[in-house]
């Protein structure tokens, strides 16, 4: 078909900007120092259709073209025309490569056929121009391309200062994607040597270890099996290439979570302890949530849906996941996170009947943004894996309607191999629908129809679950990366929730991992067999072969069944929505995962040896505490100028630049914000959301994450991840009679092979992770239900492998009852009652001054004492008497006391209310001045009483640790004492300006 | 009579049910009615008394935010939008909404006394800062505004959340022609200002102006009065507890709705409830 190109450029002149330009060039004063007078942009639509280039040549501005602030034209080189004048020094047009998710593309093709509607087979491909004035003369081209595309996903043709001389400007051309050749489905012999059986797993990425090989071999020599297979006219004796993708999609560590459901024999050096745990999973998550389920009457659904669901009230139930997407992220940060955010809330709408997403968490791990030591193959500077991630979670969420209402950024050198990103999303329901169901219950029975409803299956998105079980390499495959849509995905929610009110849904779940494969496979289980026609699916691409249509993990897809005598309004309401929703498969009862391409069978498994097939594995685990030197401060040191080098640690810095750019209050519903503040500008500790228009009734949403603890015991990192979950969020009033949590773990690969020779040791974290993780929870009564775990998260392999530090994050939804009734962190009025809650010890091991001054050269080392919970049953007393203190609005101040200590707590206290303090720590627990300066003992929380209030607050926290630390003053300045020996004295202003200045990002540049 | 609000919804609009929601607290009904449902004519928008925008990223803000949906309802909607507004119906379009009655021509609209021509004069492109950005801004209404909207509000603080915010005209004699006429309702100003002295044509420094729009201008209406558009979001503050410092005020009462603790932004959707009420 022939190609039309449009180019459209901002005008120039008074008032007008280029924008996208400006941006470019404050990026790269900020992360490479370069300086450039001007960049301008062009964006480019190539179109492919029957429309004459006439035609649209003539509707230009009344579609690709902003008259008012835009000049557009057809079959015109922008570079070519007068305003660009002869001066430009390089030029690089960036374009997606053939099969790319491409939105911009997507959005005008459709304005096109609102324009053209005859031209129904247009398709539309975009691209950017950016066009350099003024760029020092050592700026190479193709260097600098390499900074504004990631050719894993984009192409991008450069005009360096000798082109640019002669006027010769790239041109893209339409990315037509390469023929997909269809393969028939293929059998695959298994009768082979253990070598063989392993080399068939590493070649196909299956990531199936040999013991599940030879699960998988026995299934075919079983002679049932075989006369079964013959009689569906099916490879009898060996799997289809269809058969062994969908075992190993099902069978995936990502899916099966096998090393949390694995046998270890577990041994401590410490204790001479030798034991064995037959699933961590089971004794350490399940077995307490249970435990408490037979308690509570408001634990809905635990573990066994796409997310754990809660009642609120009467008539509202809330529900909440959270996800990782760090392969992806890794390898295209914008699109990976994009599809982490937007594959969330789908889980929210899968769950039930289909929850509605209300509010989003996002919190990422990252390497330091300002690295300048080694970076491996490829891999990004951490700089840029944090736009790229923030800017896909930013795009997800803000374009979904969706707030992000809580999160954080850690930093840490090794989360240069693998950034962590992490997605949570908060639904609610109604606990009834208008048909009398309970929408946290899916209905399915035999012979209701399944469709797939949302995007179209492409080669994108092939392979991504088994990808993430592996770990990253060099040749780790694009068609892993897909880049998410959330306006398709819009469309499909506001039409989901439609149904499901409709009365027209009896089972719903995401297409995330695995794909087709694993959403009905998982669907089946409810009514024991499932028969699917993939030739039925509606593909992006003609030629996909039938594996790789039931494994790809294509974007923006739901299964839903319905009853078939509602077939007919379920497709009018997918149509009034212009979204595609295709019949594909029927509930049965055989027994069976039958799937047909047309008329033949490709795949005939029991869904018993699916879902139950896969061996348990048996696994080594052996605890030796590490050796770390301990950190040992100096004798004297001045306390001033370490507070204002810590309020510029990234781990503590205000990260307002980017979380600002989130929209955190659609829905008009969130009462305690990210900032808060007289310049709105201080930490919010949580996020407090009143859903029901009208109604104060609140949910609260915080989370805890401390993986810098795990280097002396990554039990104490679980125990400090809860605490500062639960804290955060009694700081905001919630009631903790009524919460519920989710275990997110990030670990490096706990399995001991050549590749992982300390496999032992990082799997010994993980057990005293979980039994921290238990212990704790079952003393706060804080179920969880619902979790999530990515256990490869390493770079390479050999002495230059970078592993994460084991990593959970704890993140906490619960009530609260009067969000009249919350408070904020930042001092409030000249006189109020500074309170310590809970005692500071001496526990400065891997604490954030820890790693400052080693990292400085002041000390040798962050061992020593972490922080512990030694009674949690005494904290969450304490916490019940405070959060009940804030509900009663005796305190409007509080805020927790977490990394920098309480230095640090009670600078960003001033901040938030630009206000001093005078502040004695004197008393305030049995550590050392630094200890209870910078000390980051769990259990504590900073609070502010107006004088009033202050006898009835006393009486009210009687028997509890509560020490008075002094008053909001009326000065600039936050001093610091400790009996008669003054430690700190800073201006707030100067404290403010230090705090949110590191991680701007923006290079300064207007 | 209880006035009949039409919300729009659909192709990534998402502040719907807050819209919906604040108009029924004034007294209104308010139904989330689907694009398509008035373009197919299953439902008609005559049968309704007030028009809703809301906020949203209608097509992903592609080819500039509001165009595509501006172009479904310029081309698709026009006889019907044309009638809605030649019957005096009021028609609020807010963040998107307004990005959306901006790019159909609805906003500013042409000289008193014609009938809607669906011409574009003005537009919103990417703020100066070039990010989308949520912050609480305060605006100022000027007195003396046709705007029906606005009537009897001074100073409002209220967030923003967009990316292509400020707001332009190829002259600044455009902007005077719609100065003269009381059409720049609402505008962007310091809070160091007394009440009432804010407004200024001076670009106020970012994050005072949040985009870098002409004029601190947050928001327009037409020659009437009866269409308005905005940048800001005045339903989010429709209740005090979604005011950021609410925790310093404590938990008095004030008057108003919602046990006093009525927020500044629904008194904008009252007023134009209470002209339908009083008009028929």
């Amino acid at each position: 078909m022939p190609v039309t190109r449009v180019e459209v450029t901002p005008r120039q002149g008074e008032g007008m900007r280029d924008v996208r330009g400006d941006v470019v060039r404050r990026q790269l004063k900020a992360d490479h120092n370069i300086s450039a007078a001007k960049v301008r942009s062009i964006c480019g639509y190539l179109i492919s259709g029957e429309t004459p280039s006439e035609a649209i040549a003539e509707r230009v501005d009344d579609l690709f073209a902003d008259p008012i602030i835009e000049v557009g034209a057809a079959n015109t080189t922008m570079l070519t025309t007068p305003s660009f004048g002869d001066g430009p020094e390089t030029v690089i047009t960036v374009g997606f490569k053939p099969g790319v998710t491409d939105n911009p593309g997507k959005a005008a093709t459709d304005g096109f056929l609102t324009l053209f509607p005859a031209d129904g087979n247009a398709k539309i491909a975009t691209y950017t121009t950016y066009v350099f004035y003024g760029l020092p003369s050592d700026c190479d081209a193709n260097w600098l391309a390499g900074t504004l595309h990631n050719g894993l996903i984009e192409r991008a043709l450069v005009a360096d200062r000798a082109a640019c001389a002669d006027q010769s400007w790239p041109e893209l051309t339409f990315p037509t994607p390469p023929e997909q050749v269809f393969i028939e489905p293929q059998s695959i012999d298994l009768e082979c040597d253990d070598a063989t059986l392993e080399e068939i797993s590493t070649t196909g990425l299956l990531a199936l270890n040999l013991n599940e090989m030879h699960a998988i071999q026995a299934h075919y020599r079983d002679e049932s099996v075989r006369q079964q297979r013959a009689d569906m006219d099916i490879s009898p004796n060996a799997p289809t290439d269809v058969e062994l993708e969908c075992l190993a999609q099902t069978w995936s560590e990502h899916c099966k979570h096998k090393i949390f459901a694995s046998r270890i024999h577990h041994v401590d050096h410490e204790t001479g302890e030798d034991t064995v745990v037959d699933s961590l999973f089971k004794t350490h998550i399940m077995k307490p949530t249970h435990d408490m389920q037979k308690d509570v009457d408001w634990l809905l659904s635990v573990f066994h849906d796409n997310s754990g669901v809660i009642a609120w009230d009467d008539k509202w139930s809330v529900c909440m996941k959270a996800e990782t997407h760090n392969s992806p992220s890794a390898l295209d940060p914008y699109g990976g996170a994009m599809t982490g955010i937007v594959g969330v809330n789908r889980d929210i709408l899968g769950t039930g009947l289909g929850a509605r997403p209300i509010a989003n968490t996002d919190v990422f791990c990252f390497g330091p943004p300002d690295w300048e030591g080694q970076l491996p193959d490829n891999l990004f500077h951490p700089s840029r894996v944090l736009r790229g991630v923030h800017a896909g979670v930013r795009v997800g969420g803000n374009e979904s309607g969706i707030p992000t209402v809580n999160g954080a950024i850690v930093f840490d050198d090794r989360y240069i191999g693998k950034p962590l990103v992490y997605c949570g999303t908060v639904g609610i329901m109604p606990r009834q629908l208008p048909d009398g169901r309970p929408s946290h219950v899916k209905t399915p029975v035999a012979g209701d129809i399944v469709y797939m409803v949302g995007g179209r299956v492409g080669y994108d998105g092939i392979h991504g679950a088994t990808f993430s079980s592996l770990e990253l390499t060099e040749e780790s495959p694009s068609s892993a990366v897909q880049i998410g849509d959330p306006i398709t995905q819009k469309k499909m929610l506001d039409m989901v929730l439609e149904a499901r009110d409709a009365g027209l849904i009896t089972c719903i779940t995401d297409n995330g991992a695995g794909g087709l494969s694993s959403s009905i496979g998982e669907m089946a289980e409810y009514t024991n067999g499932c028969e699917i026609d993939l030739a039925k699916v509606p593909l992006k691409q003609a030629g996909l072969s039938p594996w790789e249509i039931l494994v790809s993990e294509s974007q923006e897809r739901m299964t839903i069944a319905v009853k078939p005598e509602d077939q007919a309004a379920f497709e009018a309401l997918a149509d009034l929505h212009e979204v595609e929703a295709t019949a594909v498969a029927t509930f049965t009862s055989t027994g069976m995962f039958h799937v047909r391409y047309a008329d033949a069978t490709v795949a005939y498994l029991p869904i018993e040896f699916l879902h139950e097939g896969v061996p348990q594995l048996q696994l080594e685990s052996e605890w030796r505490p590490p050796e770390l030197p301990s950190f040992a401060p100096p004798s004297t040191a001045d306390h001033s100028e370490l507070l204002q080098g810590m309020l510029q640690r990234p781990n503590i810095a205000s990260k307002e630049t980017w979380v600002r750019q989130y929209d955190h209050e659609v829905i008009a519903q969130t009462a305690i914000k990210p900032f808060v503040g007289v310049e709105r500008d201080g930490p919010g500790d949580a996020g407090v959301i009143a859903p029901i228009h009208g109604d104060p009734h609140g949910l609260v949403i915080s989370c805890g994450i401390a993986p810098r603890y795990s280097d002396i015991d990554a039990g104490a990192m679980a125990a400090a991840s809860i605490d500062e979950a639960v804290r955060n969020a009694v700081c905001v009033g919630l009631d903790v009679d009524k919460m519920a949590g989710l275990d997110n773990f990030c670990w490096p690969d706990p399995i001991e092979s050549t590749k992982t020779p300390d496999g032992r040791f990082k799997l010994a974290q993980l057990v005293r992770a979980n039994r921290e993780l238990e212990r704790v929870c079952r003393a706060y009564r804080l179920p969880c239900v619902s979790g999530k775990d990515s256990m490869k998260n390493d770079y390479g392999t050999g002495p230059d492998k970078i592993s994460i530090p084991p990593t959970l994050l704890f993140s906490l939804f619960g009530d609260h009852p009067d969000v009249r009734k919350s408070a904020t962190s930042d001092f409030k009025f000249e006189g109020d009652k500074i309170y310590l809650v809970g005692e500071s010890k001496q526990e400065l091991g891997a604490s954030e001054l820890a790693f400052m001054m080693t990292e400085n050269g002041q000390a040798k080392g962050v061992g020593g004492h972490v922080p512990l919970l030694p009674h949690p049953e005494q904290n969450l007393a304490t916490y019940r008497a405070l959060s009940q203190s804030i509900r009663a609005g005796l305190v409007r101040t509080a805020h927790d006391c977490s990394e920098g200590g309480v230095a640090v707590a009670l600078a960003e206290m001033c901040i938030g209310g630009r206000t001093g303090a005078s502040v004695d720590i004197d008393g305030t627990g049995s550590g050392d001045v630094w200890g209870r300066l910078w000390g980051e003992s769990l259990g504590r929380i900073i609070v502010a009483v107006s004088p009033e209030h202050e006898d009835a607050f006393l009486s009210a926290m009687k028997g509890h640790p509560t020490t008075v630390l002094g008053t909001v003053s009326a000065s600039s300045s936050l001093t610091i004492t400790d009996g008669d020996d003054e430690l700190v004295e800073l201006d707030v202003e100067t404290m403010a300006g230090l705090w949110k200045g590191t991680l701007d990002l923006t290079g300064g540049v207007i | 009579m209880t006035p009949r609000v039409a919300v729009l919804f659909g192709f990534g609009i998402n502040c719907d049910h807050e819209t919906k929601a604040v108009f029924e607290l004034v007294g209104a009904t308010a139904d989330r009615l689907h694009v398509n449902r008035l373009i197919s004519g299953d439902e008609r928008l005559e049968d309704y008394d007030i028009l809703a925008v809301p906020g949203g990223f209608s097509f992903g803000d592609h080819l500039g935010s509001g165009r595509l949906l501006g172009n479904r309802m310029r081309f698709a909607m026009r006889d019907a939008l044309r009638s809605f507004v030649d019957a005096g119906k009021p028609i609020i379009g807010i963040c998107n909404g307004f990005q959306v009655l901006v790019k159909t021509g609805l906003l500013p609209g042409p000289e008193a006394g014609h009938s809607p021509d669906f011409i574009q004069r003005g537009s919103l492109t990417l703020n100066d800062s070039g990010r989308y950005e949520d912050r609480w801004v305060t605006l100022e209404f000027d007195p003396e505004s046709p705007c029906i909207w606005t009537k009897g509000m001074t100073r409002m603080e209220c967030p923003v959340r967009h990316g292509e915010g400020k707001y332009v005209m190829p002259s600044a004699d455009d902007i005077d022609r719609l100065d003269a006429n009381h059409q720049l309702t609402v505008r962007y100003v310091d809070p160091s200002t007394p009440p009432g002295a804010g407004r200024t044509d001076e670009a106020l420094p970012y994050p005072l102006s949040p985009n870098g729009s002409m004029r601190n201008i947050a928001g327009i209406c037409d020659a009437t009065g009866l269409v308005f558009g905005l940048m800001p979001h005045p339903e989010a503050i429709y209740a005090r507890w979604l005011h950021p410092m609410h925790t310093r005020h404590g938990s008095e009462a004030s008057s108003g709705a919602l046990d006093g603790w009525e927020g500044e932004g629904l008194q904008l959707f009252r007023n134009a409830v209470e002209y339908v009420k009083q008009r028929s």
